[in-house]
């Protein structure tokens, strides 16, 4: 077997690094060697055109989309998918162990359907984590309380507005105690009058000191929010730098056409 | 692959273990605690009275062939244990070495003596021919050239009336064949002559009548055994010593007032045998076995059998959606076979022909084999399309929250696909319950066969056989209400 054993690198104040990700649908090649750096508390954004691969990169970061090549590590766990095994133990391992260090939160909000918002919210903490009931239950009561749902715990998904599920699966992802939490178009399935309510629970996130990646349209909450952002074009990175430089001032051409339209769209 | 290689195995394992530990409590075989006489298995039809049939006050296995070859095994020191089979079966059943020894008046010929190892008769009787009451022009074999016939295909009764050139209608037993004969749809039977009179003396039917005599010739029935069987000879001298002691006679004229074990025997007279029923009275009697078979034969091997084919269906589904060539080729060829093979068929290869290569299963072994195999076929191709209903964010989101594949299906994807499986399951559970009226063909006495046995001892076919759909139909009733409530279960997260 090969030894795939990893020396993470030293982090020092960084959480997330990739490194040269790669990744192919097919004849689509998505990713064209992607690197990446976000340090602890900070809150990065992708944004670009769709079908540029920003989504991709965050289902790379968990694994929901395995990359053909490179390395990602968050905090202390790193795999280097170039030489990781396709399949067996040692692989699922690794993945299963760099997953548990993200939350993901996806787009058209994935809650349990048969389950309670707070069996929801309970079910990585207690059967994957098998912390004890009590404890797990008071955290996520907190965490619905944080997000403004305390009173909806004994509720189905179906019997909640689009805001409030996405809410829900924003505490279904925070009670994993994740190393950093990803959002993929968090907002994009809302209806426009519940896309703030969502919004501002993120920007509490964010000012709390979690660590987040975010793929978003929402340029405007992106100025706000971003400590970096990432403008992707065709599976690389165009531009990067801080928010008032990649929308307030970007040099790529690419760039402003994207940001005109965005902004603009008449 | 490896999660459905692992569940294939486990399946497989639940199988066996199934299949050893129940039927032990299911098996009809008495065993003293400390009884070490040879178990000799007799082959019988139990529809054929006055030979071999379930009395119909306390529903046990009576007749005369069956108190003849009991009084041979106390003379042989044997222990007995009855298989009832249909007539048709019943020389399959003994090469199968299902059966040791067919009780069950088999008349000896020619062909029979070369395949068999045939004892001493033990009952002369004559063929008579047996039509609709008033039927014209039918009175000797000559006259039933071209006319149809309803017979079991491989009784020598049957050769009787093929050598005549009649058309065979086939049948399962006397009492059928009576039926057929009385409703029109077959012209006459051919069959022994006390087994006429006691149908007649039975069933009070004035509808059939003794056309005449089949022939000439006295017809002589015996034991039969495999060739070379040793148990044969011992049989054999128990005959004799039965003979010579009275037994046999005495047993004969218990039944029909003559000693038929003799030649020229005079007139069998049935008059004094059981009384005939009104319908209502066969009604009344059959019920309670037919409840007890419901709810000791049908139900349990219904709830098992589904019970086992549900995991197999699981594992093949899983086979077929894990990509693996090998574990999806090997489900979809199982759920080729089974779909497109008839269940009937699957259980004779399951009970008759694995034995020939050295795989011997009880009778309720085999059906619940067969049944377990045929639901997980079925199911399979339900529990694999309810799996994929599940929408695909739903396993990525087990997957971010750190389940593995077996955590994820138990606790996100069944629960799930359940809502969209438990229709379309429940219509295979309704079925499995129905199919199970066809387990008489390996021996297994479930409600359909104890209809048959009751119906075998008159002719009230239309209200046994009404009963019997009855029964059924509660059951299925209840499933359907049981359905219901789990469907209401399953849906109450679900937008209405």
């Amino acid at each position: 077997m090969t030894d795939i054993q990893q020396t993470p690198a030293d982090m020092g104040d960084l959480r997330v690094r990739a490194i040269g990700i790669e990744k192919s649908f097919g004849d689509n090649h998505v990713l064209r060697g992607i690197d990446f750096e976000a340090a602890a508390g900070t809150t990065t954004v992708l944004i670009g055109p769709s079908g540029s691969g920003k989504t991709t990169i965050l289902r790379s970061l968990n694994v929901l989309d395995r990359p053909d090549r490179g390395t990602v590590q968050i905090d202390h766990v790193a795999v280097d998918f170039t030489t990781l095994p396709p399949k067996g133990g040692v692989a699922r391992q690794q993945i299963a162990k760099l997953r548990a260090q993200s939350g993901m939160v996806f787009q058209s909000h994935n809650l349990f359907p048969h389950k309670t918002v707070l069996e929801n919210v309970l079910e990585g903490p207690v059967q994957v984590q098998k912390r004890p009931q009590e404890e797990a239950v008071a955290e996520a009561r907190d965490l619905l309380e944080q997000v403004g749902l305390s009173a909806k715990a004994d509720q189905y998904p179906f019997q909640l507005s689009g805001g409030q599920q996405q809410r829900v699966g924003i505490a279904r992802a925070l009670a994993l105690k994740p190393r950093v939490v990803l959002f993929d178009e968090p907002t994009s399935a809302l209806d426009p009058e519940l896309v703030g309510e969502v919004l501002s629970v993120i920007k509490d996130l964010v000012t709390e000191g979690w660590t987040t990646v975010l793929v978003t349209h929402e340029i405007r909450f992106a100025e706000q929010v971003a400590d970096q952002v990432l403008f992707l074009d065709g599976g690389v990175v165009v531009e990067r730098g801080t928010s008032a430089q990649v929308i307030g001032d970007p040099q790529e051409d690419r760039t402003k056409q994207f940001l005109t339209r965005i902004l603009d769209p008449a | 692959m490896r999660h459905a290689f692992r569940l294939l195995v486990l399946s497989v394992a639940g199988l066996f273990v199934g299949l050893i530990v129940l039927p032990a409590g299911a098996a009809n075989a008495v065993a003293p605690a400390k009884d070490d006489r040879p178990v000799v298995r007799v082959g019988t039809e139990g529809t054929y009275p006055p030979f071999s049939f379930h009395d119909q006050n306390t529903n046990k296995l009576t007749g005369f062939d069956i108190e003849v070859i009991k009084a041979v095994a106390k003379k042989a020191g044997w222990r007995l244990q009855f298989v009832e089979t249909t007539f048709d079966a019943i020389f399959t059943a003994l090469e199968a070495k299902r059966i040791d020894v067919i009780a069950n008046q088999v008349t000896l010929n020619p062909e029979r003596k070369a395949k068999y190892g045939l004892g001493t008769t033990y009952t002369y009787s004559h063929g008579v021919i047996v039509v609709k009451t008033g039927t014209k022009g039918i009175k000797t074999l000559k006259d039933i050239k071209g006319k149809t016939a309803a017979e079991s295909t491989t009784t020598s009764w049957a050769d009787v009336a093929r050598k005549a050139g009649a058309k065979i209608q086939a049948v399962e037993g006397f009492s059928q064949a009576a039926q057929l004969v009385q409703q029109g749809r077959a012209d006459l039977l051919i069959n022994d002559n006390i087994a006429a009179l006691d149908y007649l003396n039975t069933t009070g039917s004035k509808k059939v009548e003794i056309a005449g005599n089949a022939g000439s010739a006295v017809s002589e029935q015996v034991l039969a055994f495999r060739k070379g069987d040793p148990r044969l000879a011992e049989s054999n001298k128990a005959l004799a010593e039965l003979k010579a002691d009275g037994t046999l006679k005495k047993i004969s004229e218990k039944y029909f007032k003559a000693d038929v074990s003799v030649p020229n025997n005079g007139k069998a007279d049935l008059s004094g045998g059981r009384k005939a029923r009104s319908d209502s009275q066969v009604v009344k009697d059959a019920a309670g076995p037919m409840l007890k078979k419901l709810l000791v034969a049908t139900i349990p091997i219904t709830i098992i059998s589904f019970a086992i084919g549900l995991v197999l269906a699981v594992a093949a589904a899983l086979g077929r959606i894990s990509g693996d060539r090998i574990f999806s080729g090997i489900a979809r060829v199982y759920i080729s076979i089974i779909r497109g093979t008839p269940l009937l068929v699957q259980l004779f290869i399951v009970f008759y022909g694995l034995p020939e290569i050295g795989v011997k299963l009880s009778p309720w072994t085999s059906a619940i084999l067969a049944l377990s195999l045929n639901v997980g076929g079925y199911a399979a191709e339900v529990v694999r399309s309810a799996i994929l209903s599940v929408p695909k964010g739903q396993f990525e989101a087990a997957s971010t929250v750190g389940m593995g594949y077996w955590q994820t299906l138990r606790r996100i994807v069944f629960p799930q696909a359940a809502r969209t499986a438990v229709p379309p399951l429940s219509n295979t559970l309704i079925s499995l319950l129905k199919d199970t009226s066809l387990l008489a063909v390996v021996t297994v006495t479930e409600l359909t066969r104890q209809a048959q046995f009751a119906a075998a001892n008159s002719s009230a076919y239309l209200p046994l056989y009404a009963l019997a759909a009855f029964y059924y139909w509660v059951v299925c009733f209840g499933l359907s209400s049981v359905q219901g409530r789990l469907e209401t279960r399953l849906n109450r997260f679900v937008a209405s």
